[in-house]
């Protein structure tokens, strides 16, 4: 182990009585059997009462062992071995364990990432609210009652007929509001809240965020959020820590950080990442390389191997986090340390100047598309209801093309995709592949729409068999496009060199590789029947920030030099503003707005577009303030639809709070033109115009 | 074109070999190696009985029931034959039927698990045969085998082929619907690979590892199915010894000649004690990927 410097909390102009929490040179690690992993080191944090402290990183980074060893829960093999953790001026890591319990809960509580495992599915809302009461020393009646008052406090809607409801009864966004029901019940003056909305969708995270805002300003309580979402950060966080290697690189008030970063990597992963507001003309500057592995990590900064700006000295010496500029901002960098500037990082233009852009014929095209998703389910006693997880969608994908599909869970994104590929078959509707247009579903077409169109899988750990070598998984896909035996190694090589892996990784399995590289292979099989349009499931979505903006180059480079068309579906309408020529937005099985990605972004002209851009969070402080449209309510279920206007329960300008607009209720709007170009499903579609 | 900037963070990892490599890498670990060994010398001395009883397991001496002495270590049964040719054979049998009825009924329990890929009529038909197998206690099921092929090796080894389809066919199903939605599975079919290939080359090697430790697990099991009918006289039929049988017999002299149960006994405990610790061991070998 390096020598570990003695960390000067730095200077801070928070005031000592003003920090709740302070963390003072933890260092965690997990003793197994290859050795001693040192998952967080030498870290130190301050929470102050009634602030929100954002502590950002990638994976591996330590900032979920950094929240758990405050609350002395680090999982086995773990142990936190050095430094102190000071809650109101006692040390939480001399406390006895019974001590410890009692303050879990009731001085700092902790909410979970995923809503559907941290509530107990065999146990009524109600009861788990009271029983964090109850533990506490609260008389049942009095904690029934508490329990109800904590579920209006969280935006339960109805929460007198609620309260006897199981878990399951809830949607994703609702339980999460439990979880933090729970959370509060001891009247905690601190919450740890591990990734708290990375489960939920854009729209629900918007409610849970300005849920916890609202309790901050409420109630005073001091938030430590956890989080990989530079975005969630500067929207909700007054102090923002960044972590990298199991270090605190970073730290300062989030305006600082977010005006000015005084550590490359702060610096490049903000220009790394897609914004909404900037066309995709020209190229990320990607951050090389991965998050480092914190089993072994590099000496020195752990930063180093990927820096641009990495010295000798960064890489024998670990570089101690120093303030700057009495702000309260501190870094941890040799080079920024004797006062040089970061250089600004251009975006190189794409390659080879203006891109040959979308043209020519239609590559894939859906047709008035709709799949029922209950007909899987038919059993003995007959069919189901039918349910409609896509229900009349058309659009189609040119060469050179990106059409971009936006939406929620649950509106029916991944279920088109998978129809068009042939995994779904289309109740009604037809997809006509190449440029004659064959009809997919008939006998002759399954050949050209194998070959035409390729699938690109979210999960980068799951869409390789781990029992195949890459070489093995390559191979089936030239098999598949006909490729002799013969000449196979030798178009596997030219596969990996074109999505920019190593040929001499051809033998490996694929649990040697990182998130990206696994994706790259994914990329390189879908590439080696030389398709003509890949469709994207979210294939960024699971990467670390970092790696995204490589995935995201590379598919950009890959559709300039071989022409392909892509359908790239996301959640993230960043990176979907950066790739797509064109884009449609989906709600509850139908598309409500399409066009020209400019025209759509500049000039939202559905209220749920309107709504989805304005909840997502944008990595920069000054937006913080903007007027945001955050959409009561859940998605439908697809099983029974809305009449007229499925957008009409959620929507700002619909019934809700126009309730002579019956026609909303009574007739489906259908996709018509708008003066800005796009196509728009809504009989008040300029309205939002005004709005956003 | 991007360049491979990226670290192969996992490279210093073991590379997982094919199914048998990692079956041989769990016999590396103590307990696969006692496991391993004591089966090994169990079906040694199984295969050589011949060769060390030149005398074969009939051979009728006067003394009936006798003490162990230099001629009979474990003395004689009541019929005045070796204990310890009579056991030693017996284990010849028992390994003989354990190690042809149980892969057997892995693979046939397998196929009907994956018979659902066919139609989804026949796997959900397959699946209710399953359930009536499993409604019906192992002894019962065993002694109607035994009324319809009449007792002998033949019944036992339908016996223990029938009782453990349900064990293999619900896990093959499980695994099966597991796979089938995997995206490596997808990726298969979206690119045109036929079923048959998916399955054999996607599936089955994805799923094989639960079934493998399963009839490690179901060879204890068998042991005490044999076991169970020689006891209720169903099971292999004298003058063939068989480790059930010769408990059966022997557990009529207890008082009188307690090495009599003591040589089935002690080989029937350390087959089981063979099988559990390989069992073990592949389970840990298969879980830690």
């Amino acid at each position: 182990m390096n020598a570990v410097p003695q960390t000067i909390v730095p200077e801070t102009r928070h005031d000592e009585e003003n920090a709740l929490l302070e963390v003072r040179g933890l260092r965690t690690e997990f003793r197994a059997a290859g050795g001693t992993v040192c998952a967080v080191n030498d870290v130190s944090l301050a929470v102050r009462r009634g602030k929100v402290l954002g502590v950002v990183g990638e994976s591996g980074s330590g900032k979920s062992v950094t929240a758990r060893s405050i609350l002395r829960m680090v999982p086995e093999p773990g142990r936190v071995v050095g430094g102190e953790v000071l809650f109101e001026g006692r040390d939480l890591l001399g406390l006895s364990e019974p001590n410890m319990r009692a303050l879990r809960g009731s001085e700092i509580a902790m909410v979970f990432q995923d809503p559907q495992s941290a509530l107990n599915p065999v146990l009524t809302v109600g009861y788990q609210v009271a029983e964090a009461l109850i533990v506490h020393g609260v008389d049942r009646r009095t904690a029934r009652r508490r329990a109800l008052e904590l579920l209006q406090q969280v935006g339960i809607p109805d929460a007198e007929r609620r309260i006897d409801d199981y878990p399951y009864q809830f949607s994703g966004g609702m339980r999460q509001r439990v979880v933090i029901a729970i959370a509060l019940a001891g009247s905690p003056s601190l919450l740890i809240a591990d990734e708290p909305t990375t489960a939920l969708d854009v729209t629900i995270q918007a409610q849970i965020l300005r849920l916890l805002g609202r309790l901050r300003d409420e109630l005073d309580i001091a938030v430590l959020m956890i989080t990989h979402d530079m975005g969630v950060v500067a929207e909700t966080c007054d102090d923002v820590v960044v972590m990298y290697g199991g270090r605190v690189v970073e730290q300062g008030p989030a305006e600082m950080i977010f005006s000015r970063q005084e550590h490359p990597y702060t610096a490049d992963l903000l220009k790394a990442m897609p914004r909404m507001d900037e066309d995709g003309m020209r190229r990320l500057p990607a951050i090389p390389g991965a998050p480092p592995d914190p089993a072994a990590l590099p000496s020195g900064c752990a930063f180093h191997p990927r820096c641009r700006l990495a010295e000798d000295e960064c890489r024998t010496t670990v570089p101690e986090l120093a303030p700057r500029g009495g702000t309260g901002q501190a870094a941890a960098c040799w080079v920024t340390g004797r006062g040089a500037a970061i250089p600004p990082l251009d975006r190189a233009p794409a390659d080879g100047g203006d891109r040959p852009g979308p043209g020519g014929t239609s590559l894939l095209s859906v047709e008035n598309v709709r799949v029922n998703v209950a007909s899987e389910r038919r059993s003995l006693f007959g069919r189901p209801d039918p349910v409609y997880a896509v229900d009349g969608v058309s659009l189609s994908v040119a060469g050179g093309e990106t059409v971009g599909l936006v939406g929620e869970s649950g509106c029916g994104k991944s279920t088109l995709a998978r129809t068009i590929v042939g995994i779904n078959r289309p109740a009604e509707g037809t997809v006509r592949v190449g440029p004659d247009g064959v009809d997919a579903f008939t006998g002759a077409g399954t050949r050209p729409l194998r070959s035409t169109v390729q699938y690109v899988f979210q999960d980068p750990y799951a869409s390789l068999n781990p029992r195949r070598t890459v070489r093995q998984s390559l191979g089936e896909a030239l098999e598949m496009r006909g490729v002799p035996r013969g000449a196979r190694a030798a178009e596997a090589s030219e596969l990996m060199r074109r999505v920019g892996l190593n040929e001499g990784y051809l033998d490996r399995y694929p649990h040697a590789f990182s998130g990206g590289q696994r994706q790259r292979i994914g990329i390189a099989r879908a590439l080696a029947v030389q398709p003509k349009v890949l469709i994207c499931d979210e294939p960024v979505s699971a990467l670390d920030v970092s790696i995204q903006a490589q995935i995201i180059n590379l598919l950009e480079s890959l559709r300039d030099d071989l022409g392909l068309g892509y359908l790239f579906i996301a959640h993230d309408l960043s990176v979907v503003r950066h790739l797509s020529d064109r884009v449609a937005v989906m709600y509850l099985g139908k598309i409500v707005e399409t066009g020209p990605v400019d025209a759509v972004y500049s000039s939202p002209q559905h209220p749920y577009t309107v709504a989805l851009m304005s909840s997502s969070p944008a990595p920069d402080t000054t937006a913080r303030d903007r007027e945001r449209i955050v959409l009561t309510g859940d998605l439908p279920s697809p099983k029974n639809p809305p009449s007229g206007c499925r957008f009409r329960t959620r929507c700002p300008i619909g019934p809700l709070t126009h309730p002579e607009r019956r026609i909303c209720a009574e007739e489906e709007p259908p996709l018509a033109e708008t003066p800005h170009g796009q196509l728009a499903a809504c009989h008040f579609a300029s309205e939002m115009a005004v709005l956003s | 074109m991007t360049t491979d900037t990226e670290t192969t963070s996992g490279a210093a990892r073991r590379e997982s070999g094919g199914a048998v490599r990692r079956y041989l890498a769990a016999l590396r670990t103590p307990r696969g190696a006692i496991g391993a060994g004591l089966l090994g010398l169990l079906v040694l001395l199984a295969v050589l009985a011949p060769v060390l009883f030149p005398g074969g397991y009939d051979d009728q001496g006067d003394n009936a029931l006798a003490g162990a002495s230099g001629a009979h270590w474990m003395g004689t049964d009541e019929l005045g034959r070796d204990i310890v040719a009579r056991t030693i054979f017996g284990l010849r049998t028992d390994l003989t039927l354990l190690l042809t009825a149980v892969p057997a009924s892995a693979v046939i329990g397998t196929l009907m698990g994956l018979a659902g890929v066919i139609s989804r009529w026949l796997g959900a038909g397959m699946q209710r045969l399953l359930d009536v197998i499993l409604g019906f206690p192992g002894i019962v099921l065993g002694m109607s085998v035994v009324l319809v092929l009449g007792t002998g090796w033949s019944a036992l080894f339908v016996s223990i082929l029938v009782i453990g389809l349900p064990l293999f066919g619900r896990q093959a199903r499980a695994g099966l619907q597991v796979e089938q939605e995997r995206e490596y599975v997808l990726a298969a079919r979206v690119l045109g690979v036929r079923r048959r290939t998916v399955l054999t080359r996607h599936v089955l090697p994805n799923i094989v590892d639960p079934i493998v430790v399963n009839a490690a697990v179901y060879m204890v099991v068998a042991v005490f199915i044999e076991a169970g009918l020689s006891i209720v006289g169903l099971g292999i039929q004298p003058p063939i010894p068989s480790l059930g049988a010769m408990l059966n017999t022997g557990a009529r002299y207890l008082e009188v000649h307690p090495a009599y149960v003591m040589g089935p006994g002690l080989v029937l405990l350390l087959l089981t004690l063979a099988f559990t610790l390989l069992s073990n061991a592949l389970n840990k070998a298969v879980l830690r990927r």
